[in-house]
């Protein structure tokens, strides 16, 4: 306990002071996160039904190369990931930069509006959506009067469609949440840079891309890393709007967990396993995140 | 001084926490709430079932009549969704803890298998408990293992094809007409109802094949083999026929999709749908639509044709009863023996406030099975019910069935699209021979 | 052409809201409804939202699940904003390299899939019954335990952090004030806006919590709202009308702490962070 190497404080304060402030939050995260995925390792060498667990050595980290089920859940997942992401962290930047404007009116209610569907539960949210997007559902019929379709899209049962409902869904529920930290991250940017940039004669988009988005740099890497978890982890939105279907076409890589775990006869070191194997992506896609955006922060 | 403060808040908040905890139990704890674990002498059981309208309604009928045979067990009734009984049961067992669990959990028969195979001492055996052979004889299967009783059936899935007289009528069909049809004849029923009224014979939900277990258990197949382990797809007759049955009512435009269970509901309530195969259990959503009174009727499930030993009856869905063994066990029992075991009025009950169906072949001849329906047209459903209940093939669901289904739903897309019939079920059977160890 | 772009905006902010508004509005006219109008999507105001309320008093223990929600939601959002800013704060406050590796360390957490901890989670908890029942299987505290703090919130704050004043921190020492008072008294105040949007996301993410309670909690005294609705849809004739209503009720709480919260959000905005 001997750092005080860089920091804000100039004061020197003692390395038991700085762990105790953070000393109950990791003695948490470790008990309730790191040991059961300890436990969750151990489980992930063995293999068999309900209670019978037998050692199998690394058997089902073979059986993933072959396992077409998890092959098709893998690939749907970043599927997901590569067009949802970007799509709705661009939305809610080009969102909140609109809101940000004094002169709007109405920003209260738009701001509201948009934030709402984060206050759904996802069971509601999942019922309304397969409502809207039946076959004869609301959207279909407002395509088909725009003129936009001549047949009803299969929403819900086409294997591609599907992904995309579930797309827009997850970019519905969550392009608020985000949003509101863009918002709040604009508040913070000091008027003055906008100004200066305006004499200087920077039109709109040149103040966006060389005032905001550097200064918004740190939320925009921090809410990219938190949707690209949340998407890798998706499981309620797939669980309630497709059940993984038609077939396996929306299946994401929680839900198989999951149905090894409860809906197959139970075979919890394989679904281990599987666990183990986003655990490896998350963080490889972390590391490139990071490398990146650089996190050689403000 | 810092770090003092701090375990005075940590102290703190933990305090806050067993305090709310306990504080909430004991006021919900009154006469021990979770009694099943508490002491040796137990007369207090618990009950996990999900669905409030058929099971929960089933147990509460249950309940009253166990109070005038022994008024000193108090019997606490847990309504979960079957998903989650399943996860709960799983999570509870792995863990090798009976804390929390139930002394009795109804469960479908399509996962008995695989519970009683994986956790073969959790059960507790009913074989002296129930008589078997009181039982609709294909429901004896899924609750039994090894040579052990340990389900008391409970409802039936006997199937039926449900069908709107009206549209039939337009489409110059009488109700004699759909009796004991082939799956050949309802399709061709299906083309004349879909030019003359527009409606759709059926509607399915990709994600669900029930249609496909109906036809292949009407022929006593099944996704695996008597074993119940072995994968049974390459060469399976009847499911290769029940594909191409599905794959031809798509092709002829006669049936529709739907995503969800409500969306399948809408269908015939709306009227958009003309008929339907389902399990007996959907009776009360069928009659949810009240002005569609007297427009209904219900015929033999259709049969198969290329497959050999096909039937008109077959099964969709339906439970059991299981108990658990730990303390309270025996009284479990004896409250399923004394009501779903052996209570012919509880049955008759049952039919007339919950519109169920049981297994228990005694009950039959009770006098609530001898009424028609006004809904249905006068017709006596229940009584045709029953009687296509004794037919019913019996086949062993195994501890697969619905990781199968989930490579089978995979195929049939792959189907639909064109691909051969045969190369379907023989990539089928290699994935799910990969997969089922 | 200023007004045009104007006349755009306003255009594209109102498609945005009416998008994220309608499903809201389709869910309170479907708890009018009856079920079979409500499997219908009917979009016309019915009459049987009190027939669809007292059926869903009869049918449900509704008050139990929305306390037990309420003193879950409540209890783990105080405790999750206190354990986490302050330990976003202390790492960013008094960086070191060994801190740094421990803040990275627990960001991986913030990456386990909750599918991979939920049976290892609750074996751990089925061990934990055995010592100290009170927080064990079956009990409030074990669903508020885990989530008494995440790395995504010790994140957000030591974000936060970065952007606040240094010089406050250095006043509030010269005016005497330990690390601790500097922390309480100084920070804590003036990231109003911080803990603002950190109640909202906390209680929102704790009220609509669905799997793992699903999984520890067995009794119904402990049921909470999230496992209610479930249940509701998960019969062979689900009555979407109640299910429709009991929805509506369960979203007013969280509704309604947005837009207490909003409030002193922008409050917050406007006011002292400068």
């Amino acid at each position: 306990m001997k750092e005080k190497k860089s920091g804000l404080s100039l004061h020197k304060t003692t390395g038991l002071t700085a762990w105790s402030f953070i000393i109950i939050a990791v003695s948490i995260i470790v008990l309730f996160y790191f040991y059961p995925m300890i436990d969750a390792l151990l489980l992930s060498f063995k293999s068999g039904m309900g209670a019978n667990l037998q050692f199998v050595g690394l058997d089902n980290y073979k059986r993933l190369f072959t396992d077409s089920t998890f092959i098709t859940a893998v690939s749907n997942t970043f599927f997901y990931l590569i067009i949802q992401v970007p799509v709705m962290i661009i939305l809610a930047l080009f969102i909140s930069v609109l809101l940000n404007d004094s002169n709007l009116k109405g920003r209260g209610f738009f701001r509201t509006a948009i934030f709402l569907p984060c206050v759904t539960s996802l069971v509601a949210y999942s019922i309304i959506f397969k409502y809207l997007f039946a076959a004869d559902g609301l959207v279909n019929m407002l395509l088909m009067k725009l003129h936009l379709i001549a047949d009803p899209i299969q929403w819900l049962t086409d294997p591609f469609w599907a992904k995309i409902t579930i797309i827009i869904a997850i970019t519905w529920r969550w392009t608020g949440y985000n949003m509101i930290f863009y918002l709040s991250a604009l508040q913070n940017i000091d008027k003055s840079i906008y100004e200066a940039a305006k004499i200087d004669g920077a039109n709109a988009p040149r103040q966006f891309f060389n005032i905001t988005i550097p200064m918004l740099k740190p939320i925009i890497l921090f809410t990219s890393i938190t949707s690209t978890i949340g998407t890798l982890q998706l499981f309620d939105e797939v669980m309630n709007i497709t059940k993984g279907g038609p077939g396996n076409a929306t299946l994401s890589i929680s839900q198989y967990i999951y149905n090894l775990s409860f809906k197959y006869n139970a075979d919890f070191g394989y679904a281990a396993t599987v666990s183990y194997s986003i655990v490896f992506m998350i963080v490889i896609l972390a590391i490139i995140q990071f490398k990146v955006a650089g996190d050689k922060d403000a | 001084m810092i770090l003092k403060k701090l375990m005075a808040i940590i102290m703190a908040s933990v305090l806050l926490l067993a305090g709310c905890s306990s504080g909430s139990k004991d006021a919900a704890n009154k006469p021990g709430a979770n009694g099943a674990n508490s002491g040796k002498e137990t007369k207090e059981i618990t009950i996990w079932a999900w669905d409030p309208k058929f099971n929960i309604a089933a147990l509460n009928i249950a309940k009253e009549a166990y109070a005038k045979i022994n008024p000193d067990v108090k019997i606490n009734i847990v309504e979960y969704a079957q998903p989650d009984t399943i996860q709960k049961l799983n999570t509870g067992l792995n863990s090798g803890t009976t804390k929390g669990l139930p002394n009795i959990i109804l469960m479908e028969d399509y996962r008995a298998q695989g519970f009683l195979q994986s956790y073969p001492d959790a059960f507790y055996d009913l074989s002296d408990v129930i008589k078997a052979s009181d039982f609709a004889d294909y429901k004896i299967g899924p609750t039994s293992y090894d040579g052990k009783q340990y389900g008391v059936p409970f409802d039936s899935g006997v199937t039926g094809l449900y069908y709107r007289t009206d549209y039939l009528e337009q489409a110059g069909y009488t109700a004699k007409d759909m009796e004991n049809i082939t799956w050949d004849k309802y399709i061709e029923i299906g083309k004349k109802v879909k030019e003359k009224t527009g409606k759709f014979m059926m509607s399915t939900d990709p994600n669900d094949l029930g249609i496909l277990r109906v036809m292949m258990q009407s022929a006593g197949s099944w996704y695996l083999k008597e074993d119940g382990k072995t994968p049974n797809l390459a060469g399976n007759e009847a499911l290769k026929e029940s594909l191409e049955i599905y794959k031809q009512m798509l092709d002829e435009g006669i049936m529709t999709i739907h995503s969800d269970w409500s969306q399948m509901l809408a269908g015939f309530n709306s009227g958009n749908v003309a008929s339907l195969v389902q399990g007996n259990w959907i009776t009360p959503s069928v009659k949810a639509e009240a002005s569609q009174s007297g427009k209904w009727a219900v015929a033999a499930t259709p049969r198969l044709t290329k497959t050999p030993n096909a039937t008109n009856s077959s099964n969709l869905g339906g439970s059991s009863w299981y108990v658990l063994n730990m303390d309270g066990a025996d009284v479990a029992a004896d409250f399923l023996a004394k009501t779903f075991g052996a209570d012919v009025d509880f049955y008759q009950k049952l039919l007339t406030d919950v519109g169920a169906i049981g297994t228990y072949t005694p009950a039959t001849s009770g006098p609530a099975y001898k009424s028609g329906d006004e809904f249905f047209g006068g017709q006596n459903i229940t009584a045709d019910f029953a009687e296509w209940t004794k037919t019913i093939p019996k086949v062993n669901y195994g501890i697969h069935t619905y990781a199968i289904e989930d490579i089978m739903k995979v195929e049939l897309q792959n189907y639909l699209k064109g691909k051969d019939i045969d190369q379907v079920l023989n990539d089928a059977q290699k994935q799910a021979e990969a997969q089922l160890k | 052409m200023h007004k045009i772009k104007r006349s755009l905006t306003y255009i594209f902010l109102s498609i945005v809201s009416f998008v994220s508004i309608f499903p809201f509005l389709w869910m309170i006219i479907s708890s009018t409804n009856k079920s079979v109008d409500v499997t219908k999507g009917s979009l016309l105001p019915g009459t049987h939202f009190m027939e669809n309320l007292r059926n869903l008093l009869n049918t449900t223990d509704l008050t139990t699940a929305l306390l037990n929600s309420a003193q879950i939601a409540v209890i783990t959002t105080i405790l999750a904003l206190f354990i986490a800013s302050m330990a976003g704060y202390g790492f960013q406050v008094f960086r070191s390299k060994s801190r740094d590796i421990v803040f990275n360390i627990i960001l991986l957490s913030m990456m386990i899939p909750f599918a991979a901890l939920m049976v290892p989670l609750y074996r751990f908890f089925a061990q934990i019954s055995k010592v100290a029942p009170a927080i064990g299987i079956d009990t409030l505290s074990a669903v508020i335990l885990p989530t008494m703090t995440t790395a995504f919130l010790i994140f957000f704050f030591r974000q936060s952090t970065k952007m606040f004043p240094k010089d406050l921190l250095e006043a509030g020492r010269m005016d005497g004030l330990n690390e601790l008072g500097v922390f309480i008294k100084i920070y804590m105040p003036t990231m109003k806006t911080t803990y603002a949007a950190a109640a909202i996301i906390t209680f929102m993410s704790s009220w609509n919590n669905y799997l793992w309670p699903l999984i520890v909690l067995q009794t119904p005294e402990n049921t909470t709202i999230p496992l209610l609705i479930s249940n509701l849809g998960a019969g062979y004739a689900p009555d979407y009308g109640v299910i429709m209503t009991a929805i509506v009720i369960a979203t007013i709480p969280t509704a309604a702490v947005f837009f207490i919260m909003q409030k002193h959000f922008v409050a917050g905005m406007m006011g002292s962070v400068k």
